[in-house]
């Protein structure tokens, strides 16, 4: 059998290797991910969908399995490999995409019932590039409604009763399920490295500017990012590789090229800041345990770990400012013409959200960003004193995932937050999230309860290198990104 | 000089700031907003659509009572008086 159980859970490199030596084609591959989504992951209800409990054991990590269209790239794939014309290391490997970025074809729903039916005539420019690279598109990964927080369908492969977070949740667990070779999430405030967090998936979000959103639909056109998912840090600097770059339709898009290096080199001498009090949110011992064993990799291996104390700014009130300003604006139309009416019923709030956002004075828009200014200015000093920062990606592993009435019940804080002016944790999370900082989430061991925990290590503006660097060293030295969540997926 | 269509829209502009600063100074003084106020705010966005049905007012009514309580935070934030707002945002 050219693909067994194991393939699944490949690394893009040894996915790539495959291919090449023959062990499989792309067709091959590419049918066996479909067969194994449509067998593990497809409920019994329509998606896009509010939260709902009745998914029969099935994942719903996709809002559309797009086998005719896999299936005749995979094809081609398999001729231009045999012909001797490989395009990249991701040719012919099949991948998933949030269903946030539009595929020529393929419907794209934005997570949203108003969309259910819309079908764009264009590709996102990401997916244009990997279409370019020779990656085969399989799915339109699930996610929270107009990409809201924590209000996805897809369960968490290690646990069914466990939240997957959000909002790229579907791209991450379809990742950490094998259903998937890789994918492609987006981050507003914590939407890629959170859910990672929660199912032990590998997810870097880019520096602000690395990749172009053309093509994406806009949460917050100042805060928006898109990057790649994996089951390794390396997975997310190849797929980086292809994504990134200058696109003049997205003007936020930077000129600095980015190329990756597979090859961490020596990190002796190397230094790390310890954003220390996010460590010991929990109030798990085992938690903390995991935490400090995880700083103690880097340790031996001969970085200098150092304590850092991060700016107090209201990142909070910042966040909230800006990203409902900024979806007001955007989804004005649907208020003109009253289909924000048509919106899940737990996103009643957030609809009144923007509205409110609307309606606030450019002048405390302003503020607002001017305020960020000053973070950025703040941050950017003390983060250039080090080759990465460090902090838990959230504190715990993943909380229940609680449904009441089509309302996703916000999970419990099982944590101490932190006194201060912050009004947002993890504070790390947040401030490199205004401040435009690459972030990747590595899975860094298992609580109590064999949930996923992990550690997201942020770099400086455009050294997203860096944060790879770090992530594929300890993940030379560990074998948590390894790990599989057991089948049956427990209850 | 100034076309009518642009003194309108200026003008409608400027009216919705002083609006904002009223509800403002309403929750300042009462702790709390009004659904009048909210509706006469909602006025100045165009037509009311789904804020015609009192219970999706209310929602709008509380969420601009918190994003008034968010604004107060900002704005008596110390700011450096030379800092710019980030409206070009680019890191390389």
């Amino acid at each position: 059998m050219p693909v067994d159980e194991s393939t699944f859970f490949r690394t893009v490199p040894e996915l790539a290797a495959g291919l090449r030596d023959g062990s499989f084609t792309s067709v091959e591959l590419t049918g066996a991910y479909l067969d194994r989504a449509e067998e593990l992951d497809v409920p019994p209800f329509e998606l896009p969908s509010e939260p709902r409990e009745d998914h029969q054991g099935k994942l719903a990590t996709m809002v559309t399995i797009a086998r005719d269209h896999a299936l005749e790239a995979a094809e081609r794939a398999d001729r231009e490999l045999a012909a001797g014309n490989p395009r990249s290391i991701l040719h012919g490997l099949p991948y998933g995409v949030k269903d946030l970025l539009d595929t020529r074809g393929v419907r794209t729903t934005w997570g949203s019932g108003i969309f259910r039916d819309r079908i764009p005539n264009r590709n996102a420019t990401v997916v244009d590039l990997l279409e370019e690279a020779g990656a085969v598109l399989m799915a339109k990964n699930s996610l929270g409604e107009f990409a809201g927080g924590n209000t996805s369908s897809a369960l968490n492969p290690w646990k069914l009763d466990r939240t997957s977070f959000g909002s790229s949740s579907g791209t991450v667990s379809a990742a950490v399920a094998g259903l998937i070779g890789f994918g492609i999430g987006t981050e507003t405030g914590g939407s890629i490295v959170f859910p990672a967090s929660a199912v032990g998936a590998s997810g870097l979000r880019p520096t602000f500017g690395r990749v172009s959103r053309f093509g994406c639909m806009a949460l917050s056109w100042s805060l928006d990012k898109i990057g790649p998912v994996g089951r390794s840090a390396e997975d997310c600097g190849h797929v980086l590789q292809v994504i990134a770059g200058r696109d003049p339709r997205d003007t936020s898009t930077a000129e600095t090229p980015f190329v990756f290096r597979a090859d961490p080199g020596a990190m002796r001498g190397k230094r790390l800041g310890v954003h220390r009090p996010e460590f010991l949110l929990s109030r798990s011992e085992t938690t903390q345990r995991v935490f400090q064993e995880a700083l103690d990799v880097f340790a031996a291996v001969g970085v200098e770990i150092e304590d850092i104390e991060l700016p107090l700014f209201p990142t909070g009130a910042l966040f909230g400012t800006i990203v409902t300003v900024e979806s007001g604006t955007n989804f004005k139309s649907l208020f003109d013409d009253g289909r924000a009416a048509a919106m899940f019923s737990f996103n009643e709030d957030r609809r009144a959200g923007w509205m409110a956002g609307r309606m606030l004075p450019a002048a405390d828009y302003l503020t607002a960003q001017r305020i960020r200014n000053q973070l950025v200015r703040e941050t950017d000093e003390i983060v250039s004193r080090y080759d990465a920062v460090i902090a838990p990606t959230w504190p715990n592993g993943a909380a229940l995932r609680v449904v009441r009435n089509g309302w996703p019940v916000p999970a419990r804080n099982e944590w101490e937050p932190p006194d201060d002016v912050s009004g947002a944790t993890p504070r790390l999370n947040y401030i490199a999230n205004l401040v435009g900082l690459p972030g990747l989430a590595v899975p860094c061991g298992f609580d109590e309860d064999g949930l996923p925990l992990s550690l997201q290590i942020v770099g400086s503006p455009m050294d997203d290198q860096a944060v790879l660097d770090f992530g594929m060293t300890f993940q030379r030295e560990t074998d948590w990104h390894r790990r599989r969540p057991p089948y049956p997926w427990r209850e | 000089m100034m076309r009518r269509r642009e003194f309108a829209a200026l003008a409608a502009g400027s009216a919705a700031a002083a609006l904002w600063q009223q509800a403002c100074a309403e929750v300042e003084e009462t702790g709390a907003l009004s659904a009048e106020t909210v509706g006469t705010l909602l006025d100045h966005q165009g037509p009311r659509g789904i804020y015609e049905d009192p219970a999706e007012l209310e929602r709008l009514r509380r969420a601009v009572e918190n994003m008034i309580g968010v604004q107060r935070t900002l704005r008596e934030f110390p700011l450096d008086p030379d800092e710019p707002p980030l409206t070009i945002f680019r890191r390389g």
